[in-house]
């Protein structure tokens, strides 16, 4: 596997949420809308790709059979000083962003990578799956929240796109949990057909 | 070694490089958050009122809205009414005719907890927007007989705000007034000392006294009018300028119209008509204000 394979499999054919099937719970509640989900994905990314770099870097020192603790304390360690970071430079960042930080914490694509790829392989390797994961995640939290506010809301980014009598009767339900369960199944069935061939 | 001592020194070792790092972060950041937590408070302030500085009167409550010749432009206050999923935090800013100039609604990420998508619109402007230049009373849903539309689906959240803004008004109106810019009736004077406090003052120039302004009040149709009026040396009224009054809108309230004072002011009062009992109010206020107050230009 070269390396620009490293870097675009998190995108489509092996994309966390819709072939791996994990971080789906911040995929569920921060898919709402566009906004959020690109919030989302983004700080997710940083956290990816710098926890991705140190573990990788620190693999052959850690024994087994604690390598679960160290990679938490190393991941805890960097949403931290995202969070405060984010507070303390860009307030106005925070205000939209900062619902999300914390979450980042129990996002399970981090831990995943750290323990499927990071731990056995180069720096470089490392940092490339992180980057090309935490891309893979945006978009498709983007893809998500797309189907949800438009169709939920009437509205993208913000901006009304099915006008104002759509606006006052939306298909409410697709802004509530239901809704992205809904979208993530239709999207992973279409990944199955189209990318997979698998059925 | 053996492998248990490795794993007990390597996972000291994370850990404490781990706690040094944060220490350290957050001994380098803990000023500057608390900085910024300061300055979007003030901008939160900033948001609803027009205002160049605030004066605390409640802790993190209630403010007196500063203007730029520091004169009280109006208050703001903070409510936090029951909404669907938790409190939510509302900031509300009020002008001196206790109309709103403005609301602000603490988003997600400062602790409000309604439904993404849904209860969370009413941070969104095009809700906020409506509750500009309302009164308390207009302060509830269309169902309800107020002015303010309710979001679809979330109409629990929306009722929460209008009752907590709505309370709030009724709450802390009757603070930061009635404070009026005593310049609208002596433009000329440099200085006013208190001689009745919130009643009476003396204009002064250059440390000549230019005359006084008062506070004059009568019963009006519906609920107590408050009048300032100055008076110069001569005893001849220079100005009358309303500063409370609740009267029927659009009949009652002419008496805030300019023609009537300035014929109160040149001493031809004329009653409004159908307006009788707010005009009538008003005129009698003046004049026997003016009458037991005169004895102060002596």
């Amino acid at each position: 596997m070269n390396r620009w394979q490293i870097f675009t499999r998190g995108i489509i054919s092996e994309n966390p949420v819709l072939v791996i099937m994990i971080g789906l719970c911040p995929a569920l509640a921060t898919s709402g809308t566009v906004r959020d989900g690109f919030g989302m994905g983004l700080a997710a990314t940083f956290v990816l790709f710098f926890s991705n770099v140190i573990i990788s870097m620190i693999r052959k020192l850690v024994p087994a059979e604690i390598r679960i603790p160290v990679y938490i304390l190393i991941i805890s360690t960097f949403v931290t000083i995202v969070d405060y970071a984010m507070q303390a430079f860009q307030p106005d960042l925070y205000r939209v962003l900062g619902v999300f930080v914390p979450l980042i914490v129990v996002n399970c694509i981090i831990l995943g990578r750290a323990e499927a790829f990071a731990s056995k392989n180069s720096v470089l390797n490392a940092a490339l799956d992180g980057l090309g994961m935490g891309i893979g995640f945006t978009l498709t939290l983007v893809v998500i929240g797309t189907i949800r506010e438009i169709l939920g809301n009437g509205t993208f980014l913000g901006y009304s796109v099915l006008g104002s009598s759509f606006k006052q009767y939306p298909v409410t339900f697709m802004i509530l949990p239901p809704g992205a369960f809904l979208v993530i199944a239709v999207l992973k069935a279409m990944i199955n057909k189209y990318v997979r061939k698998e059925i | 070694m053996t492998s248990t001592k490795k794993m007990i020194i390597t996972l000291v070792v994370v850990a404490v490089v781990c706690a040094t790092v944060l220490a350290l972060f957050y001994s380098f950041t803990v000023p500057l958050i608390a900085k910024t937590r300061v300055d979007l408070a003030l901008a939160g302030l900033k948001e609803v009122a027009e205002a160049d500085s605030f004066l605390e009167i409640i802790s993190d409550t209630l403010w007196n809205a500063i203007g730029p010749d520091e004169n009280v432009v109006g208050i703001v206050f903070r409510v936090w009414p029951q909404g669907y999923g938790g409190l939510i935090p509302i900031t509300v800013g009020l002008d001196n005719d206790r109309k709103i100039t403005g609301i602000r609604i603490a988003g997600a990420s400062e602790g409000l907890k309604e439904t993404p998508g849904l209860g969370v619109k009413i941070t969104e402007a095009d809700f906020r927007g409506q509750f500009i230049g309302k009164s308390a009373d207009e302060v509830r849903l269309k169902k309800d007989g107020g002015l303010i539309d309710a979001i679809t689906a979330a109409t629990i959240s929306s009722k929460a705000v209008c009752d907590g803004v709505r309370n709030g008004i009724e709450k802390y109106a009757q603070y930061g007034g009635p404070e009026f810019d005593k310049r609208n009736i002596f433009p000329d004077a440099d200085d006013f000392i208190a001689i009745i406090k919130d009643s009476l003052w003396y204009a002064l120039k250059a440390g000549d006294t230019l005359g006084i302004v008062f506070l004059a009040s009568g019963e009006g149709y519906l609920d107590r009018i408050v009048v300032a009026v100055g008076l110069d040396r001569n005893k001849k009224i220079v100005g009358v300028d309303i500063l409370m009054s609740q009267e029927t809108a659009g009949i009652g309230e002419l008496i805030r119209e300019k023609d009537f004072l300035a014929k109160i002011r040149d001493g031809k009062p004329e009653t409004i008509s159908g307006a009788t009992v707010s005009s009538e109010a008003v005129i009698t206020a003046v004049k026997e204000a003016a009458k037991s107050y005169g004895e102060y230009l002596k």
